[in-house]
């Protein structure tokens, strides 16, 4: 990463975890995560959740290192971090109050702090405010009280109803844009990632697949996208008739866009053809092209 | 309150009062642990749970102190102290603790283990040692206060109607050692319960664990000591047969160091005393060995 940029808040440096039972979680896997919000995607058993647990300290890594804040990984960092696990743990028998109090004081604030905090962390995620924020947001909750600088989230909308999704993803949002806490979240759904990330982070079979801001994965493509309401097949016939590597996926025609002379052409093709046009742009990149071009298979 | 999703967050709901970050100093872990120990102190009593968990503690606490009272009113009105500081009323201690244990141990470790909460534990500034020790010594607190505060009702009961000062000094000089096997007791089963409780989430299974454990052993104790002519025989195996049961081997211990034999669980140990202390040593790094491989494992998931 440039020196002009701000400094990562995460680090890693060749870190494999090999587990027992010859399992390779993570294979030397070295990449910067910016401040802001951080998409880490993978396929499940990409080792998203091995990343987050060695950023914690919850394992050790089999080799390599890495540095959360400018800090190796261990107990100082922990009380800087927020953590949400990717399954449920919420005590039923327990206040929201008392026991997000309690984690507090757990990542050691004094407890008169604690108290605060919990009812302050309570009320930024809106708890009793709606039913179906409760198990999502209360387990926010835990994360905000101990004042962290850095959110691990793994698979936040994980068991989430569609309302509870948006709200959680809407949750994330803020905290990262107002609250000026940097956020992680592992995630396998790209919709989701797309919508509230500014960076991403992509991981395959514990390896470094690409790490780059958003608009970079979604930039425009070489390619065109054309579309008309009838007529798709003898349209990609005159289009391969005229020299173009044409391609056809479900409703729409693919052009690689060799200069300004390809919308000629393709413009000059429907008119031969009359048929009629309803879309010709240039294509974007989507987050998911990532994985299909790695795996060769279109899974859309 | 789906318009959420489209409207921009700042719509002058209640909680978007800005988010207030801590920058002040932290406490260290030590004090992170005096934490941990101190809310699982007040959950081995109930406090700030729920009514259903503050029965189990409470009605022990009464059960146990009832005799004291008793006892203490007794001597207000000239009758002697029926019970010694040392071994209390044996069959209530044995019974009370087991209940308290099996109700409270899986309390303080089942139910984190149950609510997957244990990640929450280790990725906060504590090492893996940290949680059972807090647990252990919360545990260990709460079960001094249920064998100790009988003792001392007792012991004030008592001082409060004897006239000379040396009869004073004889209290006192008696209750120390009860204090001691108190302590002994709070130590030994509290790693007892805990280690057991930890071996499943299930509470129904880790309290039928804990509770089925300190039955049985103590019954099979107390059969043997039957079986080999009661607590007042000398033989060989009279002297060893309260090996088997934690309760008889406290009880060993407290005979060894020189508490009473005509009363208690076991018959007198004899030379085989050092054998007891031996055991109680033994059994008791063993259940803290196990408790925190337990932890070191438990973490890792």
């Amino acid at each position: 990463m440039p020196s002009t940029d701000p400094p990562a808040v995460i680090e890693t440096w060749g870190l494999t975890k090999l587990y027992p039972g010859g399992v390779t979680a993570l294979d030397g896997l070295t990449v910067d995560f910016a401040p802001g919000v951080t998409g880490l995607v993978g396929a499940n058993g990409a080792g998203k959740s091995t990343l987050i647990k060695i950023l914690l300290g919850l394992i050790r890594p089999t080799k390599g290192q890495a540095k959360v804040l400018g800090l190796q990984t261990g107990e100082k960092v922990r009380s800087l971090l927020g953590y949400m696990p990717e399954h449920d743990c919420l005590p039923a028998d327990v206040t929201a109050t008392e026991f997000v109090t309690h984690l507090g004081r757990i990542s050691g604030l004094p407890p008169t702090v604690a108290k605060e905090r919990a009812a302050e962390s309570l009320r930024h995620v809106g708890l009793h405010e709606e039913r179906y924020r409760l198990i999502g947001t209360y387990s926010t909750g835990m994360k905000l009280v101990g004042a962290p600088r850095l959110l691990l989230l793994d698979e936040p909308t994980n068991g989430l109803d569609p309302a509870g999704r948006t709200a959680m993803l809407e949750l994330i949002a803020r905290i990262g844009t107002e609250f000026g806490i940097s956020i992680v979240v592992a995630s396998h759904l790209l919709g989701e990632i797309e919508r509230i990330c500014d960076h991403l982070v992509a991981i395959d079979g514990g390896r470094l697949l690409r790490a780059d801001t958003i608009t970079s994965f979604t930039q425009v493509s070489q390619v065109l996208a054309v579309e008309v309401e009838e007529g798709l097949d003898r349209l990609q016939a005159e289009l391969a008739a005229r020299g173009l590597a044409v391609t056809s996926q479900a409703r729409t025609l693919l052009v690689p866009l060799g200069g300004d002379d390809t919308y000629d052409v393709v413009r000059d093709c429907v008119a031969a053809l009359s048929l009629p046009l309803c879309r010709l742009e240039q294509r974007r990149h989507q987050v998911e092209e990532l994985f299909r071009d790695e795996e060769g298979v279109a899974n859309a | 309150m789906p318009d959420s999703a489209t409207s921009p967050p700042a719509a002058g709901v209640i909680h978007d009062l800005g988010y207030r970050g801590y920058d002040g100093p932290r406490l260290g872990r030590g004090q992170i642990v005096r934490a941990l120990t101190w809310h699982s102190f007040r959950s081995s009593f109930g406090i700030g749970r729920g009514v259903k968990g503050k029965i189990i503690p409470v009605l022990a606490f009464v059960a146990m102190c009832l005799p004291a009272f008793v006892n203490a009113f007794a001597v207000a009105r000239g009758n002697p102290r029926l019970f010694g500081y040392d071994v209390y009323v044996p069959s209530l201690r044995v019974a009370v603790v087991t209940i308290f244990l099996a109700a409270q141990a899986p309390e303080l470790v089942s139910r984190d283990l149950r609510n997957r909460v244990l990640p929450l534990y280790f990725c906060r500034p504590l090492r893996r040692g940290d949680y059972p020790l807090a647990k252990y010594l919360a545990l260990t607190a709460a079960l001094l206060l249920l064998i100790e505060i009988p003792l001392l009702i007792l012991y004030v009961g008592t001082i409060a109607s004897v006239k000379s000062g040396s009869a004073v000094w004889d209290q006192t000089k008696a209750l120390i050692p009860g204090l001691g096997v108190g302590l002994m007791w709070a130590v030994l089963m509290a790693a007892i319960g805990l280690v057991l409780a930890s071996l499943t989430g299930r509470r129904a299974y880790s309290t039928g664990i804990v509770a089925i454990s300190c039955v049985l052993t103590f019954i099979l104790s107390l059969l043997l000591i039957q079986a080999e002519g009661g607590t007042t025989a000398m033989s060989t195996g009279a002297r060893i047969a309260g090996l088997f049961s934690p309760f008889t081997i406290m009880d060993g211990v407290r005979v060894w160091l020189g508490g009473n034999p005509q009363v208690g669980l076991v018959a007198n140990p004899g030379r085989y005393g050092p054998l007891y202390g031996l055991t109680a040593v033994v059994l008791l790094a063993a259940c803290l060995g196990g408790l925190a491989a337990r932890y070191r494992k438990v973490s890792r998931s």
